[in-house]
């Protein structure tokens, strides 16, 4: 890792948990969803930059987690939330490698079609089924408790910006650091060889839909927990979790941030709730913005932010 | 018999590319494919490296049937293979590249938990091929920023660190000037003894490399083997030779000595 | 009984007449430039929201309810001509490059054109009301059908005899067939391929806009028509195979109808079954019912 990024990173770690003393407890709450969305991109990425593969259902996974406790919490007296993350990524897994078994056999166009596909299914299954699932109003989700302790005492806000800020944080520097060692692993390499040449990672032994089934099921998991994370500040789950546009907006973030870099997605998933949310405050129309940064993004800067941090840099370093 | 085809046909509808090839490869040889263009080469080589199941007739690799089994299984069991047009990985180092092909064959390719760097025999072994190669000094170039021509070479030394028994190069000098195709040629034959290869299967067009290098040439044309023979014995076949060439043959002093056993020797060694 | 399934059929019809206009202009599309369009429900919205307002502006400008038709389709037409916008202010710079950003481009233009109609139309849904029925209705086995209706699947059946004949017959469809089965070649050949990309994708706007358009008297225009729409679409095209006319029109139908017979069968069936069959073609059949094979 280069010596800046390390020093970048240490700043970050500090200034997070410095926050809810120093900070006002609106940009507080604002990093919860950054967390969540942190969490569910890192999976993502590990799809969209590590395997070239670009899901537009991957809200799905978030759905499952989001649902998976919503329904623990007001159908079953679970209310722990280490046992809501372990269901909800229990089964992401086992959708994602039914799912994941179907989508990894095609490719490009068609593989983002199949995903966009499996992710409106989830949707209309939650919508109709409302017996089950509440509809379009939706299912509460109850407040968990934090390593077995149910903190009932403190207010919603208290709890929000005091343990379970915490909590957020500690999954998401283990979420970060697991990913790290995956993407630098023989596996991560392999499935790079996957994405960069697939005829020739074949040609070495390398069985490509495999790899794809893996990164797949990964990126489920990890999205599953990001849905869990994402609905319990809410308090509350609807289906348009899993909406198509809500995929998209996943892989907005990603490019965002840059899907070229291990960071990019943590820094796309922040730059865009604090874009959206400064911009939702001066106009209500944050999608023409949104879109007109998307479309700026597509065709000038495909590699995100990260990737025009990293030329900078370079271009610093050349010229010493 | 380490690769073995008898009695292989296969058609694209009422096409007949190949017709009746039967052909195999002892340990120790090594063995060229020739034939003018639509002589059913590429078919040949698609079905003896497993991607291609022919309409009829057997393929086996050390006694194994690997009719239509797939590059990936094919690799697992020792069949090597490099591409005719240069298939790289873009956005990996050279080293990298080779690590892939090391942990593949090590068998750690799936290892998601652990730390590649630190992995120590996994980067010498891709170090020692791409020394083979004359990489070394450029273990961390991202592929595609290197010349064609070490690309070519890349792709290759890929094949080559599976450390594989059996290796079919596809035109491997196509693509490179005259005056570096020997050295291209050489550097093949030094890492095939580095790296253990048993026996190789050389498809080229170039009849001086092919006269050179071989212990037997293959004929191949409209889909039928015209002649499974020495270079001394090619030669002295005319019709086969205009057949394939279109000209007289020219002298002789640059073949492959006859009746040469073991890993092939670089001519006039 | 008759009655119910000639109703059934009639409007499964309607409504694959008009997923035909939007599916032709994504397949067109498809077809020469290979980008799969996801504004094309969004252009769909507009469609929609300009035929209302044109409709509406028309009748309190004193024009004749019976000839609301005309601004309708009028207003359907201009409105396809946001194409040429998005494809020279946009699409333009990004043929060269990866299908996922391709994508994601249109996906910009879905979020732009989302906003672009809230702010100039508002969130609340807006209609022609009841103005569709001064055609009065007509008696079909039984059942009583709207006019509009079959109106709108006869304009339908023309439209795609028209986009056949201009395909097939003229030579700017014998240049957008060249340019979809080789781009290279036609190029090479001197062919325009700009002039032929911003008409080509204009056609595929216009017919996407007048689909809007042409739906409005039966629907409400509303917010999400867009984003709602591009499913359907898709699963038309999906079924229909990617590319092909044809597999737009017979796509149209099976998605039209069975959507229909569901809804009136079975109504939470109805997408649910869509989408299965969608994963069922895209497994066992990727290239749909017409379209070119697949290599996975």
């Amino acid at each position: 890792m280069r010596g800046s990024v390390a020093v970048g990173l240490a700043l970050a770690l500090g200034l997070a948990l410095a926050l809810p003393l120093i900070a006002p407890i609106y940009h507080v709450t604002l990093m919860l969803p950054f967390m969540a969305y942190g969490i569910a991109l890192l999976g993502l990425n590990l799809l969209f930059g590590y395997a070239g593969l670009v899901s537009f259902g991957h809200a799905l996974f978030l759905g499952i987690g989001a649902y998976a406790g919503a329904f623990l919490t007001t159908h079953t007296p679970v209310r722990s939330l280490e046992v809501i993350l372990l269901t909800a990524m229990l089964a992401a897994a086992l959708v994602a490698a039914l799912v994941g078994a179907l989508c990894v056999r095609y490719v490009k166009i068609y593989f983002g079609m199949l995903t966009l596909a499996f992710g409106m299914l989830f949707y209309t299954f939650v919508l109709k089924f409302y017996h089950l699932t509440g509809g379009d109003e939706g299912m509460r989700f109850l407040r968990p408790t934090l390593l077995g302790q149910p903190l009932s005492d403190m207010s919603k806000t208290a709890y929000l910006v005091g343990p379970y800020y915490y909590y957020s944080l500690a999954l998401l520097v283990l979420a970060t650091a697991l990913m790290w060692r995956i993407v630098h692993s023989p596996f991560g390499l392999c499935l790079r060889t996957v994405r960069d040449n697939p005829l020739k990672a074949e040609s070495l032994g390398l069985s490509v839909p495999r790899y794809r089934w893996h990164a797949f099921v990964v990126s489920a998991i990890y999205a599953a927990a990001g849905g869990v994370l994402l609905a319990t500040p809410t308090g509350n789950v609807d289906p348009t979790l899993a909406y198509w546009t809500h995929s998209g907006s996943l892989v907005f973030m990603t490019l965002l941030g840059g899907f070229a870099s291990f960071f990019g997605p943590l820094l796309g998933a922040l730059v865009f709730i604090y874009l959206q949310d400064t911009v939702m405050s001066v106009f209500p129309y944050w999608r023409l913005v949104f879109g007109a940064i998307l479309a700026v993004l597509v065709i000038f800067a495909p590699t995100g932010l990260a990737g025009l941090v990293d030329r900078a840099l370079s271009a610093r370093t050349a010229r010493r | 018999m380490i690769l073995e085809a008898r009695d292989v046909r296969h058609f694209y509808g009422a096409f007949r590319a190949l017709d009746g090839v039967t052909l195999g490869i002892e340990p120790g040889q090594f063995v060229s494919i020739i034939g003018p263009n639509g002589a059913g080469k590429s078919t040949l080589v698609n079905v003896l490296t497993g991607l291609l199941h022919p309409a009829s007739g057997t393929v086996r690799f050390d006694g194994r049937d690997i009719r239509g089994v797939g590059p990936v299984r094919l690799a697992r069991l020792g069949l090597a293979r490099s591409f005719q047009l240069v298939q790289i990985f873009p956005d990996l180092t050279v080293l990298e590249t080779l690590q892939a092909a090391v942990l593949s064959r090590r068998g750690r390719a799936r290892w998601i938990l652990a730390s590649l760097q630190a992995d120590g025999e996994v980067r010498r072994d891709a170090e020692y091929v791409a020394e083979l190669f004359g990489l070394a000094g450029r273990l961390h170039a991202p592929s595609r920023t290197l010349p064609q021509g070490d690309k070519k070479l890349l792709d290759v030394a890929a094949a080559f660190a599976l450390r594989p028994r059996v290796i079919l190069l596809d035109e491997p000098t196509s693509g490179v000037s005259t005056r570096d195709k020997t050295a291209v040629m050489e550097m093949l034959v030094r890492a095939s003894r580095g790296v253990g290869v048993e026996a190789i299967l050389l498809v080229e067009h170039d009849m001086d490399i092919v006269f050179g290098y071989s212990d037997r040439i293959v004929a191949l044309q409209q889909g039928r083997i015209l002649a499974d023979t020495t270079p001394a014995g090619l030669r002295a076949d005319a019709e086969v030779l205009a057949a394939m060439v279109g000209r007289p043959p020219q002298p002789s002093a640059g073949d492959r000595a006859p009746g040469a056993g073991g890993r092939a020797r670089p001519a006039g060694s | 009984m008759t009655a119910h399934v000639v109703n059934v059929l009639v409007s499964g019809v309607f409504h694959a007449a008009i997923l035909f206009l939007v599916a032709a202009g994504l397949q067109v599309v498809f077809g020469v430039q290979k980008i799969f369009n996801l504004a094309c429900g969004s252009f769909y919205a507009l469609g929609a929201y300009v035929g209302v307002s044109a409709v509406q502006a028309f009748v309190d400008g004193g024009g004749a309810p019976a000839l609301f038709i005309v601004p309708l389709v009028a207003g359907g037409l201009v409105a396809g001509l946001i194409g040429v916008v998005v494809e020279r202010g946009l699409l333009r710079f990004i043929y060269d490059r990866d299908e996922a950003f391709q994508l994601l481009l249109t996906f910009a233009v879905v979020l732009m054109l989302e906003d672009l109609i809230r702010m100039t139309w508002g969130t609340a849904p807006t209609s022609t009301s009841g103005l569709y029925l001064v055609y009065g209705q007509v008696r079909l086995l039984g059942a009583t059908v709207p006019t509009y209706n079959l109106i709108v699947i006869g304009a339908s059946v023309v439209i795609a005899a028209g986009i056949g004949w201009l395909l097939t017959r003229t030579a700017f469809g014998r240049i957008v067939r060249a340019a979809a089965e080789n781009r290279e070649m036609a190029e090479a050949l001197g062919v325009d391929m700009r002039s032929v990309y911003v008409r080509v994708f204009t056609l595929g706007s216009v017919l996407g806009t007048l689909g809007g358009a042409l739906v409005i008297p039966s629907t409400a225009a509303m917010s999400e028509m867009g984003v709602e729409l591009i499913v359907e679409a898709f699963a038309v095209v999906v079924i229909g195979g990617l590319g092909s006319m044809r597999g737009a029109l017979a796509g149209a139908l099976v998605v039209g109808v069975l959507r229909a017979a569901a809804i009136a069968v079975f109504p939470a069936l109805e997408m649910l079954l869509i989408y299965l069959i969608v994963i069922g073609v895209l497994v066992l059949r990727p290239s749909g019912l017409f379209g070119k094979a697949v290599t996975a």
